[in-house]
């Protein structure tokens, strides 16, 4: 599947901003079953610097420094991504989820794609014992791995209810489990923090999933959306396999994949520092379109 | 000699070493070790008494430094000093042989090297995870593995170590834990060693203590060498003066010569690092960073940390600062690594460890989580990695001691999630003698030692700091409660040559200026002037409202009328409720002591403290004294009610402690930019007070005591009496205080030492067109000397101190970080 993303953020300032520096996770990456045609990253005002990099975990990340007065900040990317990912395994045949925990932990590599950078708590993904005791209920004794997981998707789908207002980016992610509320953000943190308090290597994922109009409706401009997901290493065979908790789907060639880390914090599209006191509206618009 | 043999049993009467510790004084036999005999005859020849006296001038001096530590928990946004407390000293030193030492030193070198070598190792190719020496997730479970630091160069460079060490029954020494990440303690190992050399000069010599100035000047020149430039810019970067440790970190920053910057000092441009100054932004070099590594950038590391430098990563990837230690180096003080050590050590260094570490295991390992399990009640369970995210306790247990429903609790944690924990043997420490009540008593301690890399390899200071347990069981993992610290003194077998950390001759070049001040520097210094300004004029009002008061004889006309303006002064800038009945009797209490009214002197001097307290690195002892003189004389004890006669009093000595810190100001600061700013301070709020003063008694209707208050509230009463024999009249009353410029307390003298100041600051603009705080003061003074007495009004007034006014914001929006950097916001979140 080829997709064309066009994701747009917008600030507007109440004053004028006369420096800001910003971190942008924002162009997808090209491995992983998928390949990136082309992408472009289009800042207005025009940055004074720009560095390109690519992080320890693989995401391709891009500094940007703007040094004049500014009420308005652009951010647009584009790219063109084609998808084509091997298929998922059969879940029941996958290892019992207690040797992939003992392989993981016993790993010899902090190689960027180890699952030992994916076990233990991180910044926004403490351990939190309600979730690993929710998680638990989906893990008896020697269940296949991606079965069980499979299972704690389906769980957090339907016990959870998707409101759009009920969190924030900074909402803890215990107040989501206990209020059972959320977005993506929010099912995939969880899912993560069940997942790692039963010893399992599971990572934070952002991106995109291609969205269908309702029958009969045309398709709304801007009015796609990012997203994030779970994957989950399910043995060295088999490694990293994506689960939505949001759409309880196992990840295949309707997700377009921007960026890998342990959780949000290690992924955040734009984060930055601005000089100035005043308040900022943001805007963002996403269209995700199939081209063949 | 009787005598001393009486208080040397005294001393020792009821000494005895706990069963089954080490004693660092007596061996089990009961006899004293030879290295402490010479602290025994030196004390035994003290009465109580004489002891008491030395202990007090040892006291004495860690309160005038004001060596302090926070006590967390214990925090008051409006007064931050009110968390500190004076650090707890133990005046018995830690005494070590010199054979001992070496071991000591040795060991602590070793580790040094190795952990440098290991941190290397981990944020560079990584031979020692490839070859099976250390588990992958041993590193990737620490807080402090920051990603963003693998591979660049000096990731996790280590420059500054600590190792805690504890002694074992058997006399041999362990290390109980490793400071890595930005260890704390050296400016406390060298100020508990002033204090005590101060308290035991004679002893100090005699017995040969080794010292540490040495170990501090290689520590610098390691700094040093870490730059390419030959006089780089060393900064030291702390949290602030709401760290536990401030004190500590303003200390070294003064003794070793480094800026002391906070995180909105610094400035990320173009890959480079710099400091903001009041010359504009200048090149940082190294930085000796006292805040965690994960906190020092909020783009790549710690998004919530307001702490850091926005880029710093960056600049360190591409390699053009460099920074002590490395931000990542905390990596390796993780508890799950002690267990790996020894055998690292073989692989990276060749050598088997000469400091045993305490036997750990790391239960993310199958074999050793079942040895932990098997033993738990006779181990100490403690996390494996500092905690991320929270929602862990970081104290370690003895799970012995735990009810059965806690212990299998813990059981069940460890099975499930061994890979958070190591059990650890339980250390039982050795113990050091403490003076109680005219009685030596043993209490556990424990050791810091620092090392330093320097050009010629890694450096131990001969000595360090001890921290000594309240608690008499000596099996303490980690010591809680009631720590006091005590000196090291490590005993030289030949005299020891005395030194200080001047450079030798042939390395000094001749300075004149040091460096470049920071703009925050400048804005505290600014406001400590006009605080303590302030404070003087609230002071010279109180005191001629009282003075007037007192003088019950003299019914002079118009004396209500001053009375009033007095009181109405006070009220307009905050320091006297105002209102009709409150007796001006009440108006002056409350003006001195009442810190709930933001404008009393009690209320500015402690504004003057907490500002005083930010730039404590650039104020002499004495004036820091002074501070505490001045808040002590203005605290009313609760319940007191002082005269009018003591109220006096009071407003007296407090404006005489001033006057005893302006004195130190203009005769013991170099005239630098800093003094420079603190002068400037001054200048405008004495004139702003002294165009008030003359507003409200300087009238064509004024009564002659009210143009006597005036002169009282100006200091000008001397001079007026000596030029005029008439009683106080109104054109020369204004002349002397508004425009003479012959007169120190006259408005004129103050806008033409303004004017000479900021003449001084450098200038950003390179175009020849004046800068508006010059163009100002040149402005105020071409207005203040074409002026005459006569024509002198209230409006014309006004104009000066509005003139002042504008002056003030004009040096503030130049120089201080408010334009340079005002506050910075995050960008908001996106999903």
């Amino acid at each position: 599947m080829i997709y064309d993303v066009r994701h747009v953020t917008t600030y507007g300032y109440s004053r004028p901003v006369p420096f800001a520096r910003c971190l942008l996770r924002l162009l997808p990456r090209g491995d992983g079953g998928q390949s990136v045609q082309k992408s472009e990253l289009v800042v207005t005002p025009r940055p004074v610097e720009r560095i390109d990099n690519i992080c320890f975990f693989g995401n391709r990340m891009t500094t940007i420094t703007i040094a004049k007065p500014h009420r308005d900040l652009k951010v647009e990317m584009r790219a063109r991504v084609t998808v084509n990912r091997p298929a998922p395994p059969f879940p029941g045949l996958t290892r019992h989820w207690e040797e992939v925990a003992a392989l993981a932990l016993a790993s010899g590599s902090l190689a960027p794609d180890s699952p030992v950078h994916h076990l233990f708590p991180s910044r926004l993904v403490p351990q939190v014992e309600p979730v690993v005791a929710y998680a638990r209920e989906s893990f008896p004794p020697r269940r296949p791995v991606l079965e069980a997981a499979s299972e704690l998707m389906r769980r957090i789908r339907s016990d959870f209810t998707y409101d759009p207002d009920a969190t924030e980016v900074s909402t803890p992610l215990a107040e989501a489990f206990a209020n059972r509320h959320g977005v993506c953000q929010d099912f995939a943190h969880i899912m993560i923090a069940g997942l790692r308090g039963l010893g399992l290597p599971a990572a934070y994922v952002s991106g995109y999933i291609r969205t269908i109009p309702p029958e009969g409706q045309k398709r709304l401009e801007g009015a796609d959306a990012s997203h994030a997901w779970v994957m989950l290493w399910c043995g060295p065979e088999t490694g990293w396999v994506g689960l939505d908790p949001t759409n309880d789907i196992i990840v295949a060639d309707d997700h377009i994949v921007t960026a890998f880390g342990r959780d949000y914090a290690d992924v955040s599209p734009l984060d930055g520092v601005l000089v100035g006191p005043g308040s900022q509206k943001i805007g963002i618009a996403v269209d995700v379109i199939p081209i063949g | 000699m009787r005598v001393r043999t009486e208080r040397r049993n005294a001393l020792l009467g009821g000494y005895r070493p706990l069963a089954g510790a080490y004693d660092e004084l007596m061996a089990p036999d009961g006899t004293v070790r030879p290295q402490w005999e010479p602290f025994l005859a030196e004390w035994s020849s003290l009465s109580q008494d004489e002891l008491g006296q030395r202990f007090g001038l040892a006291d004495r001096h860690v309160r005038d430094t004001g060596v302090s530590y926070r006590v967390h928990g214990d925090l008051d946004e409006r007064d931050p000093l009110a968390g500190e407390r004076p650090w707890p000293l133990s005046h018995v030193p830690l005494v070590l042989t010199g054979a001992e030492w070496q071991t000591i030193a040795a060991g602590v070198a070793q580790r040094a090297q190795l952990l440098s070598a290991l941190l290397d190792d981990i944020y560079g190719k990584g031979a020692t995870i490839g070859e099976g020496l250390l588990p992958a997730a041993v590193v990737s479970g620490s807080p402090d593995y920051l990603r963003p630091l693998q591979g660049a160069p000096s990731g996790g460079a280590l420059q500054l170590y600590a190792a805690d060490l504890g002694r074992g029954p058997d006399g041999r020494w362990w290390v109980l834990g490793d400071r890595t990440q930005a260890p704390s303690g050296t400016g406390y190992a060298l100020e508990n060693r002033l204090a005590l050399a101060r308290a035991f000069p004679d002893l100090f010599r005699t017995m040969n203590v080794e010292r540490l100035a040495a170990f501090f000047q290689s520590f610098r020149a390691g700094l040093v060498s870490r730059s390419r430039r030959v006089e780089p810019r060393i900064c030291l970067l702390t949290p602030g003066p709401l760290n536990e440790s401030y004190f500590e970190q303003a200390y070294l920053a003064r003794y070793l010569g480094f800026l002391l910057v906070e995180g909105g000092d610094l400035m990320m441009r173009d890959g480079r690092v710099h400091v903001r100054t009041i010359a504009g932004p200048k090149r940082a070099d190294v930085i000796w960073r006292r805040i965690d590594g994960d906190f020092a950038d909020p783009l790549e590391l710690n998004a919530r940390s307001a702490l850091g430098v926005a880029g710093l990563v960056e600049a360190v990837r591409q390699g053009n600062v460099h920074i002590a230690n490395g931000l990542g180096s905390g990596v390796v003080e993780s508890r799950a690594l002690l267990g790996f050590l020894p055998r690292i050590g073989q692989k990276l260094l060749d050598e088997a460890l000469i400091l045993p570490n305490v036997a750990t295991w790391w239960c993310g390992q199958a074999r050793e989580r079942e040895i932990v399990l098997d033993r738990l009640d006779e181990m100490s369970i403690a996390p494996a990695f500092r905690s991320a995210g929270g929602g862990r306790d970081g104290q370690p247990v003895l799970a012995g001691e735990l009810d059965r429903p806690e212990r299998e609790a813990l059981r069940a944690r460890i099975a499930a999630r061994g890979m958070d924990y190591v059990g650890q043997e339980v250390v039982r420490l050795s113990t050091m003698p403490v003076y109680e009540n005219g009685h030596l008593r043993p209490h556990p301690v424990t050791l810091r030692v620092f090392a330093a890399a320097t050009p010629d390899g890694w450096k131990v200071m001969p000595g360090g700091f001890c921290r000594i347990s309240d608690d008499a069981d000596a099996r303490a993992v980690i010591m809680r409660s009631g720590v006091r610290s005590s000196d090291v003194w490590v005993i030289s077998d030949a005299p020891v040559e005395p030194m200080s950390l001047l450079p030798t001759a042939d390395r000094i070049s001749i300075r004149r200026v040091v460096g470049t001040l920071p703009s925050r520097a400048a804005d505290n210094l600014f406001w400590l002037g006009r605080y303590l300004e302030r404070t003087e004029a609230t002071l010279r009002l109180v005191r001629a409202l009282l003075g007037r008061l007192l003088d019950a004889d003299d019914a002079s006309p118009g004396r209500s009328d001053t009375l009033r303006r007095l009181v109405n002064l006070l009220t307009a800038w905050g320091a006297a409720p105002g209102g009709k009945g409150q007796s001006p009797a009440l108006q002056a209490a409350v003006a001195l002591h009442d810190v709930e009214h933001y404008g009393s002197a009690h209320a500015t001097v402690r504004e003057a403290r907490r500002t005083a307290s930010v730039i404590r690195e650039r104020l002499s002892v004495d004036a820091w004294r002074l501070f505490g003189d001045l808040q002590g004389q203005l605290t009313l004890e609760p319940g007191l009610q002082p005269s009018e006669g003591e109220a006096y009093e009071i407003a007296d000595r407090a404006l005489k402690s001033l006057a005893a810190f302006s004195g130190l100001s203009q005769e013991n600061m170099v005239r630098g930019a800093g003094w420079r700013f603190l002068d400037i301070g001054r200048r405008i709020e004495r004139g702003i007070a002294t165009c008030r003063f003359a507003r409200h008694f300087a009238e064509a209707t004024a009564p002659t005591d009210g143009l006597d208050a005036l002169l009282d509230l100006t200091d000008s009463q001397i001079t007026y009496r000596s030029r005029y024999l008439l009683g106080a009249s109104l054109q020369p009353v204004l002349d002397l205080v508004m425009l003479d410029p012959y007169n120190p307390r006259s408005v004129a003298f103050q806008i033409d030492r303004l004017e000479t100041e900021i003449a001084q600051l450098p200038s950003l603009a390179d175009d020849g067109m004046l800068e508006a705080p010059r163009r100002l003061a040149l402005k105020l003074a071409t207005e203040c000397r074409t002026a005459e007495a006569g024509r002198l009004d209230r409006t014309s007034i006004l104009l000066f101190e509005q003139l002042l006014m504008g002056l003030s914001s004009a040096v503030a929006d130049r120089y201080f970080l408010q334009s340079a950097a005002p506050e910075t916001s995050r960008m908001m979140g996106i999903a």
